[in-house]
């Protein structure tokens, strides 16, 4: 156990938005968790298209040794590129002014995602629902841009597979490629199926674009934090019943994955 | 000195700063206290918000419930105040508000933040913003005057290149400033529109 770090910062880099309010929520959420622990001397938040900006963060970090988590679903282009471009950093470890930097790996590659993405999986669904019947369904983005994308998906896939967890089946669908998650009345045919969506934030991805892909709403619904019903599970097609999550990233236990990130960071990085 | 400490140095006890649109106050019992200014004549009917999560939550939206992506937009809204009696919980309520504005300009005042050149932070673009780079001083004058002069309170501390002479920010005795060190995400992004723009009229899809 490398925790607590009294003498040391932790901040948290989303992506937020300039456009939906709840994008920047979970990493607020996360934050205030893991401050109200007391592991740090102080705990931040630092965003792409919010504020504080990733170039604005350095000044109110008053400690010396800052580690740096990405609140970031998968490696690419935002991890190695853009994180590091606009935080000055160039390796695990960073003098960037009067501070020493640890860049974390992203909380979304931690081993410990498969338990969350289970957990999860069962929470939703009712009572008596028998997993054995039950087809869980990791959706992702996707796209032919950058085959990257899928495979922190992919291997979640697997990993849930591999678990011994009872899922009559643990299939792999994209927004924006194949298998599309449009398809899941085709992709299996369990009389359950669990969608549980591989994004940091209940924001347009998850909770306004894949509803209307599942066939749950007929058009993209206001944000969450701006609508009065949230929906309810779960939804009948036919015979069949579909049950819909709230993204992995929005889970409290994500708080834990961050500090797992920066354990595995000492153990691995730290030279 | 810590950047509460420095806070304290900059509000001392017995007095006030208007710190954008907030107007704080450092009573004579020790108690630091922030309301929108347009509250500072009446105390009576503020709704006490007590925590930096419920502040961000108030700065989340504008009078007609609409998300605030940009925190030093001149539309915060009014009818709260907060107060307490320690420093660095105080700065952390204020960051809630306008988040980082208090530390920047500490650390510029104190010459460890210099701003980036509008340019800089142009060209280290890359992805859908890699051609923003490309714009002429003309168009880097409009961004600051519609997007930034209208619709954000800060003062912009960046030259648009490095090559352009630029003088330090002062602090006016009454304040604590509120200033602009890097291009915003928004700047950025008008910055891209107005080049495709220019490219798009230049280039005009053919007949055929
Ligand atoms: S670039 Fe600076 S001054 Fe202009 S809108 Fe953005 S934050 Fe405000």
């Amino acid at each position: 156990m490398s925790l607590p770090k009294p003498d040391s910062a932790l901040l948290i880099l989303g992506h937020g938005s300039t456009e939906n309010p709840d994008s920047s929520q979970p990493s607020w959420d996360h934050a205030e968790t893991i401050e109200k622990s007391e592991q740090f001397g102080s705990v931040h938040c630092a965003f792409w298209k919010e504020e504080p900006s990733f170039r604005q963060i350095w000044p109110m970090i008053e400690e010396k040794e800052v580690y740096v988590v990405p609140n970031f679903i998968s490696e690419g282009y935002f991890t190695r590129q853009v994180l590091p471009r606009e935080l000055g950093l160039d390796g695990h470890t960073t003098e960037v002014g009067s501070h020493t930097v640890h860049y974390c790996d992203p909380v979304g590659i931690h081993s410990r995602m498969t338990d969350l993405l289970i957990k999860r999986a069962r929470e939703i669904i009712d009572e008596g629902v028998r997993l054995e019947e039950t087809c869980l369904i990791i959706v992702g983005h996707g796209t032919n841009l950058n085959k990257k994308s899928t495979d922190a998906i992919t291997a979640q896939v697997e990993a849930i597979r591999a678990s011994g967890a009872p899922f009559a089946e643990v299939l792999d669908a994209y927004m924006e490629e194949a298998p599309f998650i449009a398809d899941w009345q085709t992709l299996t045919d369990a009389p359950t199926v669990v969608v549980v969506p591989f994004f940091i934030a209940d924001a347009l991805h998850s909770y306004q674009d894949i509803p209307v892909l599942l066939g749950i709403e007929s058009e993209p619904t206001e944000a969450a934090s701006q609508r009065e019903v949230f929906r309810q599970n779960p939804y009948h097609f036919g015979d069949r019943v579909l049950y819909y999550s709230s993204a992995i990233g929005t889970d409290p236990s994500l708080s834990e994955v961050i500090l797992d990130q920066v354990e595995y960071f000492d153990e691995h990085y730290r030279s | 000195m810590t950047l509460a400490e420095t806070l304290i140095h900059l509000l001392p006890r017995g007095d006030s700063r208007r710190f954008g649109e907030v107007f704080l106050e450092h009573l004579e019992d020790g108690t630091l206290r922030a309301r929108h200014r347009h509250d500072r004549m009446e105390l009576e009917g503020l709704e006490e918000l007590s925590s930096p999560q419920e502040l961000r939550e108030m700065a989340k939206w504008d009078t007609k419930g609409e998300y605030r992506p940009l925190k030093t937009a001149p539309n915060l809204i009014s009818g709260w105040v907060t107060s307490c009696q320690d420093s660095s919980e105080f700065l952390k309520r204020l960051d809630a508000i306008y988040p980082g504005v208090f530390a920047t300009w500490a650390a510029y005042e104190k010459g460890t933040h210099d701003p980036t050149p509008l340019r800089d932070t142009l060209d280290r673009q890359t992805g859908m913003y890699r051609f923003a780079g490309s714009i002429t001083d003309q168009m880097a004058n409009e961004i600051m005057r519609e997007t930034c002069a209208k619709g954000c309170l800060r003062t912009i501390a960046w030259p648009i290149s490095s090559e352009c002479p630029t003088s330090r920010l002062k602090r006016p005795p009454q304040d604590i400033p509120v200033i602009c060190t890097e291009a915003c995400t928004f700047a950025v992004s008008e910055a891209r529109r107005l080049v495709k723009e220019a490219y798009d009229k230049a280039n005009p899809p053919s007949e055929s």
